[in-house]
C-alpha cells in the first residue's frame, strides 16, 4: 500500500560527520575542516554561516557530489565511501535553491524521476507521484504540466516531492526557499515543517538566514569561514548560550528577541484576570480587583469564553451588562508564538491580550510586561561578555 | 564569404562557357527576357536529375557532417580542453573558398560527387559543432546539478538531460548548415559533382530563364528543407511550446 510508505517513520538514518575534511588542491584553507556532528535520525539539522563558511560543501559530501578528501560520514552504520555514488544519492532526497526540475518533463516525470532510476514499475511511480502532489498540496490535474507552466512556489513543492519519491533515509536541502518571495517563502517553510512532523526524515539543510535556522532547525551546525564548526546546539541553547563572539554576532544582537520565536504563550507564567460574568454584582467584581494584577475586568460568558473588558463605566451600575465597554482586542490562543503574540499585542495597541485554551476557554492574559520582564530576565539575556572572559574558538 | 568569391570564380569561368553552349537558339533566349515561359515548358525535364543530384549531394553531406560534428562535440563536452582546438579546426576548414575546396582535393580524390561531398561535408562541421556546444553550455546548471543529486550517471544525464535540452540549439545548426549547403552545393558542378550548378555552368550564364529555374529549384529546396528542420524540431521539444505561467 503506497500510502503506508508516507508515514512510516522507520525510514530515516542518522547522518555522522567524522573529521570529515574537504581540501582543494592549490588552497591553502580547507573548504571544510575536521566536521564532526551527529545528526539523530528524523531531525532536520541546519548549517548555517555566512558565505564561504563550507556550509553547502559540507552538506554536499554527504551524497559525494563533493568528494570529502579525508575523515568520512555515515549514514546509519555505513559509510558514503563504501557506496556507489550514483546508488547512494538515490537513496538521498536532493533539493536545491534553483529548483532544478527538468523542464523537458511534465511534473508527473519529475516526481517519478529517481523511482525510474529505481527501476520502480509504471503504475506503482505513477501512485506514488499522485500521492506526493497530495502531499506538497498541489493540484492533482498539474501532473501533466510542464515546469515552466508553474509558478516558483509550485515549482519548489514539486522540487521537494521529487526528492520525497523514493522514500529517501536522509534528505538534503540547499537553501530550498532561498529564491522564494517572502510570503510564500514563510508558507513553504511552514508546510515543510508540518510535513516533516509527518515523515519524519532526517534533513541536512543548509541557509544563510539565521531565522530561517532558528524556525526550521531542530539543530543548528554554525559553521565559520575555513569551513570550522562553531556551535552545534538547539536553537534555544544558541540563544541561550552562544559559544563565542562569533556565535553571538551571526546569531544577533536581537537574540532574546528571537528567542521568542521558539517560544508559546503557554511556556510563560500567565496573568490571571478578573473574571465577570454577564448579571453577576458589580461589588463582587470590585472585589476582586482588589490587587489583581490585571486592572481591568474581563467580561465572560458561561463557558468562560471571553466577550470583552469592563470599563470604570460598566462596574457603576448594580449588574455586570452583558454588552462591555471594551472591544476584547487581540485574542491568542496557548499554542501561539511569542514572538507572533507580541506582535498581536503591538498591532491591536493594546496592553493585555486574553488567552484561550483549544475549547476557547480563558486561560489568563498576556500582558507586554510579561514579555520585557522575561527580556530582561537573565534567563532571555546572558550577560554581556568581553572577548577577554571568553576566548576566540 | 566562401560562396561569394566563388561566385567571382563563376564569372571568369563562364566566361569561356557561354559562347560555346548557348548554341540553341529560340527567339526568347535570342531577346534573352528575364523568363522565357515557352522554353521553361519545354525543357522543365532536363532540371530532373540535377535536383534529384542536389538533393542527394545535401542530404549526404549533412549526414556526414553531423555524425562527424557531433561526435566531435560529445568529445569536446566531455573533455573542455578540446573545445578551442576543434572550434579553431572546423573554423579554417569553414574559410576555405569552395571553389578552392574542390580544387584542391581534385588530385586527392579527382572529379565526382565523392569531391563534392567531402567538401561540404566539412563547411557544415564548425556550424553543427559550434551549435551544439552552445546547446550543452545553455543547459541549465541547476537541471545537470538536481539530475547528479538525485543518482544519474554521466551517460544519463547528457541522454536525458542535456541532448534533449541542446535540441533547439542542435536543430538550429543543422538547419543553417542545411541550408548553406544547398547554396554552396551549387557549385559541385566544378567538381564534376553535379547538382543544380551543372545546368548553370552548361546553359551558361547569361541565359537569365536557365538561371532562375536552377536557382528557384535550389532555392525551394533550401526553404523546405528548412521547415521540414523546423518542425521536426517543433515536435520533439514540446515542452517549448507551452503558454509561461503568470
Amino acid at each position: 500500500m503506497p500510502s503506508d510508505e508516507l508515514t512510516q517513520k522507520a525510514g530515516a538514518s542518522p547522518v555522522r560527520y567524522s573529521g570529515a575534511t574537504k581540501r582543494y588542491p592549490g588552497s591553502a584553507k580547507a573548504a571544510v575542516e575536521d566536521l564532526t556532528l551527529e545528526v539523530p535520525a528524523g531531525e532536520i539539522c541546519v548549517l548555517v554561516g555566512p558565505s564561504g563558511c563550507g556550509k553547502t560543501t559540507a552538506m554536499r559530501m554527504v551524497n559525494r557530489t563533493v568528494e570529502m578528501t579525508e575523515g568520512d560520514i555515515f549514514i546509519g552504520e555505513q559509510s558514503v565511501r563504501d557506496r556507489n555514488p550514483a546508488q547512494l544519492r538515490r537513496e538521498i532526497g536532493y533539493v536545491i535553491q534553483q529548483i532544478g526540475l527538468f523542464p523537458h518533463r511534465t511534473i508527473a516525470e519529475n516526481i517519478g524521476a529517481v523511482p525510474q532510476l529505481l527501476g520502480w514499475k509504471k503504475e506503482r511511480a505513477a501512485a506514488r507521484g499522485a500521492e506526493l502532489l497530495a502531499l506538497v498540496g498541489l493540484d492533482p490535474d498539474l501532473a501533466d504540466r510542464y515546469p515552466a507552466q508553474l509558478s516558483g512556489g509550485q515549482q519548489q513543492r514539486v522540487g521537494v516531492a521529487r526528492a520525497l519519491a523514493a522514500d529517501p533515509l536522509v534528505m538534503l536541502m540547499d537553501e530550498p526557499f532561498g529564491a522564494i518571495d517572502p510570503i510564500n517563502r514563510e508558507r513553504l517553510q511552514n508546510e515543510f515543517l508540518r510535513l516533516q512532523a509527518e515523515i519524519g526524515k532526517t534533513v541536512l539543510f543548509v541557509t544563510h538566514d539565521i531565522d530561517e535556522a532558528i524556525k526550521m532547525g531542530d539543530r543548528i551546525a554554525i559553521m565559520r569561514e575555513g569551513g570550522k564548526l562553531a556551535q552545534y546546539a538547539t536553537p534555544a541553547e544558541l540563544l541561550m548560550d552562544p559559544a563565542d563572539e562569533f556565535v553571538e554576532d551571526f546569531v544577533g544582537a536581537d537574540r532574546a528577541l528571537k528567542r521568542l520565536a521558539l517560544m508559546r504563550v503557554s511556556d510563560i507564567d500567565l496573568w490571571e484576570a478578573p473574571l465577570a460574568y454577564v448579571g453577576q454584582a458589580t461589588g463582587e467584581v470590585r472585589a476582586k480587583l482588589e490587587g489583581a494584577e490585571v486592572p481591568y475586568p474581563l467580561l465572560v460568558d458561561s463557558e468562560r469564553r471571553p466577550l470583552g473588558w469592563l470599563s470604570g463605566r460598566d462596574l457603576a451600575g448594580e449588574q455586570v451588562p452583558a454588552r462591555p465597554d471594551s472591544p476584547l482586542g487581540p485574542l491568542l490562543d496557548r499554542d501561539d508564538v511569542m514572538r507572533d503574540a507580541l506582535a498581536d499585542l503591538l498591532q491591536g495597541e493594546s496592553q493585555y491580550a486574553a488567552v484561550v485554551d483549544h475549547e476557547g476557554r480563558i486561560d489568563g492574559v498576556l500582558s507586554v510586561e510579561i514579555i520585557s520582564e522575561f527580556l530582561a530576565s537573565p534567563e532571555a539575556k546572558t550577560e554581556e561578555h568581553s572577548a577577554t572572559e571568553r576566548p576566540h574558538g | 564569404m566562401a560562396s561569394a568569391i566563388a561566385l567571382a570564380a563563376v564569372g571568369e569561368v563562364g566566361k569561356g562557357f557561354i559562347h560555346e553552349r548557348t548554341s540553341e537558339t529560340l527567339p526568347c533566349q535570342a531577346t534573352n527576357k528575364l523568363f522565357c515561359w515557352d522554353w521553361a515548358g519545354e525543357h522543365i525535364n532536363r532540371y530532373e536529375t540535377p535536383t534529384l543530384q542536389h538533393l542527394e549531394l545535401v542530404a549526404i553531406s549533412v549526414v556526414i557532417g553531423f555524425v562527424i560534428a557531433f561526435a566531435l562535440a560529445l568529445l569536446a563536452h566531455r573533455h573542455q580542453w578540446l573545445q578551442p582546438p576543434l572550434l579553431a579546426g572546423t573554423g579554417v576548414l569553414y574559410t576555405i573558398p569552395s571553389v578552392a575546396f574542390f580544387f584542391l582535393l581534385l588530385p586527392l580524390t579527382g572529379r565526382g560527387m565523392d569531391t563534392a561531398i567531402i567538401a561540404l561535408s566539412a563547411y557544415t562541421l564548425q556550424i553543427i559543432f559550434r551549435n551544439t556546444m552552445i546547446g550543452f553550455a545553455n543547459v541549465p546548471r541547476a537541471v545537470v546539478d538536481a539530475a547528479r543529486g538525485m543518482g544519474q550517471t554521466d551517460r544519463q544525464i547528457l541522454w536525458r538531460v542535456e541532448l534533449p535540452l541542446a535540441m533547439p540549439e542542435i536543430f538550429a545548426g543543422l538547419q543553417v548548415a542545411t541550408v548553406s549547403t544547398v547554396a554552396i552545393a551549387t557549385l559541385a558542378a566544378f567538381a564534376g559533382g553535379g547538382g543544380l550548378g551543372e545546368p548553370i555552368l552548361k546553359g551558361g550564364i547569361s541565359f537569365k530563364t536557365n538561371l532562375i529555374i536552377a536557382g528557384g529549384i535550389a532555392f525551394l529546396i533550401a526553404v523546405s528543407l528548412g521547415l521540414i528542420l523546423f518542425a521536426v524540431q517543433r515536435f520533439l521539444t514540446p515542452w517549448r511550446r507551452v503558454r509561461q505561467a503568470g
